[in-house]
């Protein structure tokens, strides 16, 4: 009896230890999560989810940073979408150039990697060398260099009047070329979704194309049958992110305008038009709006582009 | 150059008649040429004599002229070399803070299990898609009142707290791939959670803590935007200010002195590119990294 006792009275306190130390462990664990997490909470609240929601406060007021927020309800948005001329120019341009440099950049991109694709010797060095433009491109160094180049007296024009004995414009600062200027500086930067296209490539299984041969398709039919569909994934992949990435281009069109955006807004892209706003009037609200419209444009894109993608992406399953 | 024989890009080699070899890589060299033509139109431009530039389009200068880069390295009135420090500094501390920032969030969302990790985690994948631009002006508001514009420190502190989810995502990818009997073996023997992230997992993560070093150096390098907001006082500008001061001051008169300094600035990334261009091209090629 005693010994009963005993053993029972040592088997709860056994397991009130158990159950002590199982609390224990799991706060050991849950304070270990936290503190390894504790950097990029801070960075969350206080960089990140704490500024959005100011920034969707500021987009209803007006506010110059010297006197308090003054509160305008949505006059912000309205002025943006119905009295804006140079939001209207800033949508055209940013359209313009997203529409025109995406799809010719991943043609570009996909025809070197196919070529790349049929095992070539120093296939390392070529690659690295089609890719170099997209790693070098996006620093100013770049943006004056193509400021140069298509200057009224720049290489373009110098090998024009060479090869056909004409006199180019100052295509910079022509309202008519300008922004064609920077789709080429953009689409000249086609190495990092060629990269990617060639890891989908490999992809494909050698096994395909020689089946496809056997039953007597021919290169066409090949790339029509097998390499699109199959590829459908990576393309996908590939336009939603330069697509975010064009809407949201910023140096060279600041670098060639000065930051004006000019000749005539011909190059007022979305984002230096933001950043006028921003740090040269210092309309805060103004601009915190103009942000979230970008961010509604972005996320409507990338929504579209998810639903559609099911009548085209091909994925094995 | 020689392909590895694992290199998970190359294609095997085909066979083809030597005719055919020679025409498909007299294409390609014309190709990169081409490609790399404006580029070293302006590496050759910054050797010539100022008044030369303009002309010629031929890549070959007609004597050697260093002349740019002594106009160019003293041409504000603070000198390149402090450009170059600033760009310097920013950038290794940038880095640093983004390897120890994201490392640590990536272990703990891939290694420990605590409450509230898959909310946390989707909250992170969300951050991923948002552009930075809503957050701009009250970062900024925040940055005035701490006091910190025209320091570098709104372009460094925050990459200790993490806040390019993009390298976080990278390295749970990586952290995920680990063996987890390795750190299951370390906790039986006693080891803390902090010293199997320091002795397990970062030692066998180098190639992605690698490659996420190198792309945040040469992004934190090349970054425009950052600066240009922050940084006001001339003795605060990284190197892309610099330029960008010195394309405002010289307008177009003095391209050689302005491409040699263009020059200078590609070298960091240059240097990277030499050296780690398989580490760069794999990186882009697993994660799918937008350049």
């Amino acid at each position: 009896m005693a010994s009963q006792t005993e053993t029972m009275h040592r088997g709860s306190r056994t397991a009130a230890l158990r159950g002590q130390s199982a609390f224990r462990r799991m706060l050991d664990r849950n304070a270990a999560g936290y503190v390894f997490l504790l950097p990029w909470l801070l960075g969350f609240f206080g960089l990140t989810l704490g500024p959005a929601l100011a920034s969707l406060y500021l987009s209803f007021t007006n506010y110059d940073l010297l006197q308090s927020p003054d509160w305008v309800g949505a006059a912000n948005y309205v002025r943006i979408l119905t009295d804006d001329p140079k939001f209207g120019a800033a949508m055209r341009v940013t359209f313009t150039y997203v529409i025109l440099s995406v799809p010719l950049k991943l043609a570009f991109a996909l025809a070197v990697a196919m070529a790349f694709n049929r095992g070539i010797k120093g296939l390392t060095l070529y690659r690295a060398i089609f890719y170099l433009p997209s790693l070098l491109g996006s620093s100013v160094a770049i943006a004056v260099l193509w400021r140069q180049l298509f200057a009224s007296d720049g290489l373009i024009n110098m090998a024009l009047w060479q090869a056909f004995g004409y006199e180019g414009p100052s295509w910079i600062s022509n309202p008519d070329y300008a922004l064609y200027t920077l789709v080429l500086l953009s689409i000249w930067q086609f190495g990092s979704p060629m990269i990617i296209f060639l890891a989908g490539l490999r992809q494909i299984p050698k096994d395909m194309y020689e089946a496809a041969e056997m039953d007597g398709a021919g290169k066409a039919r090949q790339f029509f049958r097998i390499t699109l569909p199959l590829l459908t994934p990576v393309i996908f992949f590939n336009s939603v992110i330069q697509t975010i990435e064009a809407f949201k281009a910023f140096t060279p069109a600041f670098i060639i305008s000065e930051g004006t955006g000019g000749p005539i807004n011909s190059t007022l892209f979305y984002t230096l038009y933001l950043y006028q706003e921003a740090f040269g009037f210092f309309r805060m609200g103004y601009a915190s709006a103009l942000a979230w419209i970008l961010v509604v444009i972005i996320s409507l894109f990338t929504a579209f582009s998810f639903l559609g993608a099911r009548y085209w992406v091909h994925y094995d399953d | 150059m020689t392909d590895a024989p694992h290199d998970l890009l190359s294609p095997p080699k085909v066979r083809r008649s030597p005719v055919k070899s020679i025409l498909l890589h007299a294409v390609l060299i014309v190709c990169s040429f081409g490609m790399l033509y404006p580029i070293l139109w302006m590496i050759s431009g910054s050797f010539r004599p100022q008044e030369e530039l303009f002309g010629s389009s031929s890549l070959i200068p007609s004597a050697l002229d260093l002349g740019g880069y002594v106009r160019g390295w003293s041409g504000l009135q603070v000198t390149f070399g402090r450009f170059f420090w600033n760009s310097l500094v920013i950038s290794v501390l940038a880095t640093i803070g983004n390897v120890v920032g994201c490392s640590l969030a990536a272990f703990a969302f891939s290694r420990l299990r605590f409450a509230g990790r898959n909310f946390w985690f989707a909250l992170m994948l969300g951050t991923l898609m948002l552009p930075y631009h809503v957050v701009l002006i009250p970062q900024y508001i925040l940055f005035l009142h701490l006091g910190w514009v025209n320091s570098p420190l709104p372009l460094i502190v925050p990459k200790y707290l993490a806040t390019d989810a993009f390298f976080i995502f990278l390295m749970v990818q990586f952290f995920r791939g680990i063996p987890k009997e390795l750190d299951e073996a370390a906790v039986m023997d006693g080891c803390s959670p902090f010293r199997i992230y320091w002795k397990i997992m970062l030692p066998l993560s180098m190639p992605v803590l690698a490659t996420a070093a190198i792309f945040s150096f040469i992004w934190t390098w090349d970054d425009f935007f950052g600066p240009l907001i922050y940084l006001s006082d001339i003795n605060t500008y990284t190197v892309q200010l610099g330029l960008r001061s010195f394309v405002d001051s010289t307008g177009s008169s003095d391209w050689t002195a302005l491409f040699a300094m263009s020059n200078l600035s590609l070298i960091p990334v240059f240097l990277f590119f030499l050296f780690f261009q398989r580490l760069l091209i794999e990186g882009i090629a697993t994660t799918g990294m937008k350049r």
